[in-house]
């Protein structure tokens, strides 16, 4: 293929534009990485071990990865909800709210988790309400999947949009010709359509929702076996100066983020097999 | 089934889409609805599709109201001219669509349908491709899925709208005359909207020609074509020349060509417009009355089955199409820039002034 394309192809030598990628993509992504791996060895087998299946850090992947995964869920369904009504109706202040669902991209982490902690707790705006009805999220894992919550809502929303902005609305028309009712034009005809972007954003805020550090452990209240993330016990253990210990928790976060995002793809592909 | 479509008015806004559109297609027939775009013909089908609403009017499906009826109740085929296939199905689960989605009460077994839609597949002559997904296919191929899908429902009207308009020429050639043949098998009502006035002409049992959202004219290909009611179908339906003069009591007068026009009553000093047809301009080498009048040659196009000419008028300047068969051609051995005799025939006179689309 590459042989074929040379001649033909608009930016010339698909050797070099290759090089360049590849040299990129070591230089940012995969010298760190490996210098982390690297380091972790320094640990024995079962040093490593230990390190990475001590009770308190297991319950940290709990605690992180269900938590990322129901933040994730949750952007999901309603990423969609957002990305539908900023696509199909017309209201007055829709490009404030279309710009609203940037925020959470640009705010800085740490702001984030101060506001979430000071609206959510006990005498805060929404935590005064909830608190009596025995709902406590600030310094809880609720909160946890509150703040993840936040920073991941802009993945689904920018990635459906567009989707949705190019169905062409006879594709509708046709299903309902056709005899189909809305809830067989939704499932049938446009959540397929949808479902390949649904994926990528539902990836990109679980990736997000399970590196995220800044915003929350303002909100998580960091008590160990409830509401600690991984990352935070990566710093802890950095604290203590015990490096190949953190870096042994954190390749295990890599290799378990790499397989969730590879099954995401997967799913991705596979929901995009007739495009081909 | 037949449709009557009584007094349809439709507004977007302030334009005026459908004024008191009324017409009748009769069952089992294929019409086309003709006119140029913004004449109101899509949003006439989408109107007996239930796709959109009509302001006022009502329509009728063999004498029942179908006016308030859902679109999903009125069991109409619909055809789309960009396919609106859906991608993620493949050919064969895009035919089976509209069975799959009947309540189960009336859906046929798995078995029926695949039967069916293998049937549909042959009938448009893609079993071959039921594994293929609508991406895998050229255009032609993708309306014809449309068409066996909207079929597959069994609908009692078939509705396209300009279903070639996306193909190029010679796909569109093949597939209009295939839907001739087509309908000639099942013999569905079927309506389709189209701007080709030669796809309309070929095609279609009867033609509603449409402008500014009114019906101008309805009929047979015959009849609009040799008959046109108004200076707008004339335009519309093929090339036409122009001939300018005036109307005494009864009487027009082009150039020095009287005819009696009784229709127009004994008013006098109407202006008046006579349409000609290219093929209706007869030319000679020499002037034979007073009634020919004197042009030239300004450029020949001597190739296919009809030589086309351009001439102009000495008085006017005006330009004039002619076209002659091939023998006459020969006869005639015409050169550019030679002068010539020409009069027109079968001049069809309507009073006022031009009328340009």
């Amino acid at each position: 293929m590459a042989l074929h394309n040379k001649k033909n192809s608009v930016i010339p030598g698909f050797g070099p534009t290759l090089g360049y990628t590849i040299f990129y993509l070591s230089l940012i992504v995969l010298i760190p990485l490996s210098a982390l791996v690297i380091k972790s060895t320094d640990l024995s087998w079962q040093q490593f071990v230990g390190a990475v299946t001590a009770d308190r850090v297991l319950a940290s992947y709990r605690v992180t990865f269900g938590a990322a995964l129901m933040a994730a869920a949750a952007n999901a369904f309603f990423g969609v909800l957002v990305a539908w009504v900023l696509v199909r109706y017309r209201f007055p202040g829709k490009r404030l709210v279309d710009a609203l669902v940037d925020l959470p991209f640009a705010l800085p982490t740490a702001v984030a988790g101060i506001t979430l902690a000071t609206v959510y707790s006990s005498n805060g705006w929404l935590g005064r309400y909830l608190e009596p009805r025995g709902i406590k999220v600030a310094f809880t894992p609720v909160g946890i999947f509150v703040a993840m919550t936040f920073i991941g809502l802009p993945f689904v929303v920018r990635t459906v949009q567009p989707v949705l902005e190019e169905l062409e609305s006879e594709v509708e028309e046709a299903a309902v010709c056709l005899g189909a009712c809305r809830w067989q034009t939704f499932s049938r005809v446009l959540f397929p359509t949808l479902l390949p972007s649904v994926l990528t954003g539902f990836a990109l805020a679980f990736a997000r929702a399970v590196g995220e550090y800044g915003s929350v452990i303002f909100i998580a209240g960091n008590m160990p076996m409830v509401s600690e993330i991984t990352p935070l016990l990566i710093i802890t253990k950095l604290e203590q100066y015990d490096y190949a210990g953190a870096t042994a928790i954190a390749s295990v976060m890599l290799g378990a983020s790499f397989i969730l995002l590879f099954a995401v793809n997967l799913l991705q592909w596979w929901s995009r097999r007739y495009a081909e | 089934m037949s449709i009557d479509i009584r007094d349809v008015n439709k507004k977007f806004g302030t334009f005026e889409a459908l004024r008191n559109v009324s017409l009748t297609v009769p069952s089992g027939e294929l019409v086309a609805l003709l006119g140029p775009s913004g004449s109101g013909k899509t949003t006439l089908l989408r109107i007996i599709a239930g796709l959109e609403s009509p302001d006022g009017g009502k329509i009728h499906f063999s004498g029942e109201d179908a006016t308030n009826l859902h679109v999903r109740e009125r069991q109409v085929g619909f055809v789309f001219q960009h396919y609106a296939l859906f991608r993620h199905l493949t050919v064969f689960d895009n035919v089976a669509f509209g069975l799959n989605v009947k309540p189960r009460k009336e859906r046929p077994a798995k078995g029926a349908i695949r039967e069916k839609v293998l049937e549909l597949l042959r009938l448009v002559q893609l079993e071959q491709l039921a594994d293929r997904y609508p991406s895998q296919l050229s255009g032609g191929q993708r309306q014809r899925v449309a068409l066996a899908r909207a079929l597959a429902v069994e609908p009692k009207v078939l509705l396209l709208d300009e279903p070639f308009g996306a193909l190029d020429a010679k796909v569109r050639l093949e597939l209009r005359r295939w839907l001739r043949r087509l309908h000639d098998e099942i013999h569905v009502t079927s309506v389709f909207v189209t701007h080709d006035q030669e796809e309309a002409l070929e095609v279609a049992d009867r033609i509603v020609v449409m402008n500014e959202g009114r019906v101008e004219q309805m009929g047979t290909p015959e009849e609009v074509y040799d008959n046109p009611a108004s200076p707008f179908v004339y335009n519309f339906l093929g090339n036409v020349n122009l001939f300018h003069g005036r109307i005494d009591g009864g009487e027009a007068r082009i150039d020095n060509i009287s005819i009696e026009v009784p229709d127009f009553g004994s008013g006098d000093n109407i202006p008046a417009v006579a349409y000609v047809r290219p093929y209706d301009i007869e030319i000679y080498r020499s002037r034979r009355n007073h009634e020919d009048i004197e042009s030239v040659v300004r450029h020949i196009q001597g190739a296919g089955a009809v030589a086309r000419l351009e001439l102009e008028r000495l008085d006017t300047r005006e330009l004039i199409d002619a076209e002659l068969t091939r023998e006459r051609y020969r006869e005639l051995a015409l050169r550019v820039g030679e002068a010539v005799y020409i009069r027109p025939r079968n001049l069809r006179v309507f009073a006022g002034g031009d009328y340009q689309i």
